[in-house]
């Protein structure tokens, strides 16, 4: 038998926790470029909006539990496009996702088919930023199909690519992404590769790709590990995101790797740039993304096809310290 | 194999009440076993219930000499339910297929643990294989641990990409590498070369990298290879020093085997032979 769990090993080199102490970045406004918030709920949001993020990219992706049939795919877009941009508005924090046919899914042909036949309809609504995540996951034929299909597709529609890079092989998964895009004629100024490391950043940004990095527990980037990168590369198209889904992960992961940027000493300029504005200027090629939109006033009584989320007069913001939940 | 589903039905018929065994010999009599399996799989722990199995030593032990001992470990719903399968009579491959995929797409998790769990004892091992590598690209850990401890059919199966996705997946869930059939048998250069880089990644990440790791670097070191591994001896813990140490052991690059007599105590360790991979 091994030894204990890695993650219980990861968790007793982390040391002891320190608290988040969020006045050291008050005032500041952060994007969050890839947020699952169909994953996430309304306190998620909430927490968001008090920590300073005015707006978010919500990648399409794998549910966790694979789909069966194309209406699962319609339904899924069509609610990235829709009642979540809706859930997302009324904490004044402005909701733009990706479209694309994540790598898992992929695999599944004879559906990967159909869903290629329905992406074109929503790759060109309003509010979608890019095509994305897309890329590989095992690093199969299949998904290698389906990742130059939609390369294309981007390409077509004028899109940046946010482009998911595999957490095992990742290195290989990577450079092969990157080869990719370039051999279909992507200018790598319009190709976001996410889910970076310290083994992928200086390739990627050697290219002339944009460097995403999730700052996710366990599994992905620290945000301790994230500030020697910004030390060691500087901030130009490096970007930081938390990829929170339903997996444990932070939807504070952006705000709090600013705050730990500002104790050690990086410049505001860097730390508004990965924070914020670097995101802004690469999805922004969309023709899409506005930050003048960033701060529309918060209508609390809208509503969207009859629905709101505050039900029966429910005050928009409750009292979590109070047991009385009126 | 026909023995065994034998031995498995014996096994299954001790362990639960006369009531169910009736209600398993209706289905298993029945005429049109298609229109019925899905119900019949689905209903079937609150007929059987979910308590461990309990086998008999005699019984133990011819399963044990045919590779099968490890249902020893499993709950009577699933074995009844990978015995219910392995005893269907369809015949007809297309039948077959679709009425197991049936299952397959509308499971809950232990319902896929069943499954998973009974390939090995299903007909046309070949229509599985899809089904197997879609098994593996899972997250849900009882999923996983179906098809990668203790289940015989990844590695007789497999192509290498899959294999090699399953061995990686192993290792960043955390599963028992000891318990993966055929894992010695099915190392391969490109999946050592995946884990050296995914070693380097640990490393720069703080991390440390998991003993077994090396266990299937040791065949395939070259000049690059032993780079990384002298990094690891000379910087890392002293699990990882181990681990290393048995890998080089079991390859024939002399350089490496040079490089560890240099180490006193890893050379000790090797000589008394006390090293082992069921010790990481």
């Amino acid at each position: 038998m091994c030894c204990s769990s890695s993650i219980a090993r990861d968790k007793a080199l982390m040391g002891a926790p320190e608290a988040f102490d969020i006045s050291a970045v008050k005032g500041m406004k952060f994007f969050d470029p890839h947020v699952h918030m169909t994953s996430r709920t309304t306190d998620d949001y909430q927490a968001m909006a008090d920590a300073g993020v005015v707006a978010l990219i919500e990648p399409a992706f794998w549910l966790g539990q694979p789909r069966t049939g194309l209406d699962s795919f319609r339904d899924y877009y069509s609610s990235l496009i829709g009642w979540e941009r809706f859930r997302s508005s009324q904490f004044g924090i402005k909701h733009y996702c990706t479209i694309g046919l994540n790598s898992r899914e992929a695999n599944n042909e004879s559906l990967a088919e159909q869903v290629m036949e329905i992406l074109p309809l929503f790759v060109y609504k309003e509010g979608v930023v890019g095509v994305g995540e897309i890329g590989f996951d095992d690093q199969t034929a299949a998904e290698e199909k389906y990742y130059r299909l939609q390369l294309e597709l981007a390409k077509e529609a004028g899109l940046p690519v946010q482009v998911h890079t595999p957490h095992r092989d990742k290195k290989k998964g990577t450079q092969r992404s990157m080869d990719i895009a370039l051999e279909h004629g992507l200018d790598p100024y319009s190709v976001i590769i996410d889910h970076n490391n310290e083994e992928t950043v200086k390739e990627v940004l050697d290219r002339g790709f944009w460097a995403a990095f999730t700052i996710y527990p366990f599994t992905k980037m620290g945000n301790e590990r994230m500030v020697e990168i910004v030390k060691q590369y500087g901030s130009e198209r490096i970007m930081v995101n938390s990829a929170a889904d339903w997996g444990i992960s932070d939807p504070l992961a952006v705000p709090k790797t600013a705050a730990l940027m500002k104790m050690h000493g990086l410049s505001n300029q860097d730390i508004e740039l990965v924070t914020y504005g670097n995101a802004i200027k690469a999805f922004a090629q969309s023709g899409q993304l506005d930050e003048a939109d960033f701060n529309a006033t918060i209508d609390l009584t809208e509503k969207f096809e009859g629905n709101t989320i505050l039900r029966g007069g429910q005050q928009p913001r409750t009292d979590k310290s109070s047991i009385i939940i009126s | 194999m026909k023995a065994i589903n034998e031995i498995i039905g014996a096994v299954v018929k001790n362990n639960i009440s006369v009531e169910a065994q009736k209600w398993l010999d209706d289905f298993i009599q029945t005429t049109d076993q298609s229109a019925l399996l899905a119900r019949v799989f689905v209903m079937l722990p609150r007929k059987t219930g979910k308590l461990p199995v309990a086998i008999s030593d005699d019984q133990q032990e011819v399963l044990d000499t045919a590779g099968f001992g490890y249902i020893r470990s499993w709950t009577v719903d699933r074995l009844s339910r990978v015995w219910l399968l392995a005893g269907l009579k369809m015949n007809d491959k297309e039948l077959l297929s679709a009425a197991i995929n049936r299952l397959f797409l509308s499971a809950e998790v232990n319902e896929a643990v069943a499954l998973y769990s009974a390939l090995p004892f299903l007909p046309y091992p070949e229509i599985w294989i899809k089904r197997c590598a879609e098994g593996i690209r899972s997250n849900i850990g009882s999923v996983l641990e179906a098809i990668m401890e203790n289940n015989p059919y990844a590695a007789a199966n497999l192509d290498e990409a899959a294999w090699n996705q399953l061995v990686l997946k192993a290792f960043f869930t955390d599963k028992d590498i000891n318990l993966i059939v055929g894992l010695d048998h099915r190392a391969n250069l490109k999946l050592a070369l995946t884990l050296v880089d995914y070693a380097h990644e640990r490393w720069a990440a703080g991390r440390e990298v998991h003993p077994q790791l090396w266990r299937l670097v040791g065949k395939f070191i070259n000049a690059e290879i032993f780079e990384t591994l002298k990094t690891g001896l000379q910087h890392y813990n002293q699990v990882e020093q181990r681990a290393i140490a048995l890998a080089i052991s079991q390859s024939d690059y002399q350089p490496a085997k040079d490089y560890i007599n240099t180490f006193p105590e890893l050379k000790l360790a090797l000589a008394d032979g006390s090293l082992n991979w069921n010790s990481f």
